[in-house]
């Protein structure tokens, strides 16, 4: 009796030991298929893969709100500029928002993403990267090559 | 019977004794310890700069700079998009992270709004080929920069190894050769990034824990193995 006592405490005292050194929490985010769709896009960068990271992300902000998991950084702000530069500024207005509102810390940034995207809109403007450059451009920093 | 208690608790006191000197291997050290700045300053927002790439592999950058944002996450920080701020850099015309560390880190803090960067670079990622055996290999170093006080808040590595060649059942000289060629040309970009990843998590172990994680400033006394990058 002994001997099986002695060895169910050494397999609970095992167990538990194991458990503790292996203890993983179950993930903060969900994150989908982004990283598999990203890689797709470096690789072979064109519309069809910028398709399917878009849906990818889509997935992440929809699976999210349905498990009442906190979207992860930066998803809702990055939907938002791939609707930029595909000229739907109302989507993509609304999107950094979104971001907005989930990390308050991220305002600087989504306020300046939102200023080039209304400016992209009123000046009617429809071609992407170019008007993109300029407005950047007119919000450079001033220490740019600094000693 | 009293004998044999006796034995079962000794054996059950070395085991303990044996774990805890398994569990405080060489040169562990706690997380509060290493990296004091991390708890004093608690760092919200991180923002990702361009790899840094020392390996052989020219792609290698782009490659690894897609598995960073995902997995800082999980570690409970506000990390920027990367799709996006990296574009931004690269209209400022930085698009390597050499240029970038001529450039006042404060300058990110007025941008952005981070209050890190990361710096990460990629020491090795490549294939070695031996007689016997191949290897793959991802060494990644990362370091977390303050962009209030400019100093260094946590740096650590993360390296995974993959012996590639896997068991060798016969086949002489010409088979083991055969299998080397057939391993390299296997490896495409696609198969470096799952333990790009794995590399990234293992750099990470170490780092403090940011406000969105549930151990936030409770991990001071958690351990791990000592190999910051020198």
């Amino acid at each position: 009796m002994s001997i099986k006592f002695l060895v169910r405490l050494l397999l609970a005292s095992a167990i538990s030991l194991l458990s503790i050194s292996c203890a993983s929490q179950k993930p903060m985010y969900y994150w989908g298929d982004y990283s598999d769709s990203l890689y797709d896009c470096k690789k072979k960068p064109g519309a069809e893969t910028l398709a399917k990271h878009k849906a990818a992300l889509e997935k992440i902000i929809e699976e999210s709100t349905k498990r009442e998991m906190r979207i992860p950084p930066g998803v809702c702000a990055e939907l938002g500029y791939v609707y930029a530069a595909q000229n739907n500024s109302k989507k993509a207005i609304e999107l950094f928002n979104m971001e907005k509102q989930t990390y308050p810390e991220s305002s600087l940034l989504m306020d300046r993403l939102i200023s080039q995207t209304e400016k992209r809109t009123n000046y009617g403007v429809s071609s992407g990267n170019e008007i993109d450059k300029k407005a950047v451009e007119n919000e450079k920093y001033s220490g740019k090559g600094a000693q | 019977m009293k004998k044999i208690s006796r034995f079962a608790l000794s054996i059950i006191l070395l085991a303990i004794a044996g774990k805890v000197i398994i569990g405080c291997a060489p040169k562990a050290i706690t997380k509060g310890e290493e990296f004091p700045l991390m708890y004093e300053e608690t760092p919200l927002t991180i923002l990702i700069m361009p790899p840094m790439n020392e390996s052989t592999a020219a792609d290698a950058k782009e490659y690894y700079a897609t598995t960073v944002q995902e997995i800082l996450s999980h570690w409970g920080y506000y990390v920027f998009p990367y799709e996006i701020t990296a574009d931004i850099l690269k209209m400022e015309g930085i698009y390597d992270a050499e240029l970038v560390r001529n450039i006042p880190t404060s300058k990110f803090r007025e941008y952005f709004g981070a209050d890190a960067v990361l710096f990460t670079t990629i020491k090795k990622w490549d294939l070695s080929y031996m007689v016997l055996s191949s290897t793959l290999t991802v060494s990644i170093d990362e370091e977390l920069k303050s962009t209030k006080t400019d100093q260094t808040l946590w740096k650590y590595n993360g390296t995974v190894v993959v012996d590639l060649s896997g068991g060798n059942a016969g086949g002489g000289v010409a088979g083991l050769i055969a299998s080397a060629v057939i391993t390299a040309a296997q490896t495409a970009m696609a198969d470096y990034v799952p333990y790009a990843k794995q590399a990234n998590y293992r750099a990470l172990t170490s780092l403090p824990f940011g406000k969105y994680h549930p151990q936030y400033l409770t991990d001071q006394s958690m351990q791990f193995i000592d190999q910051t990058p020198k």
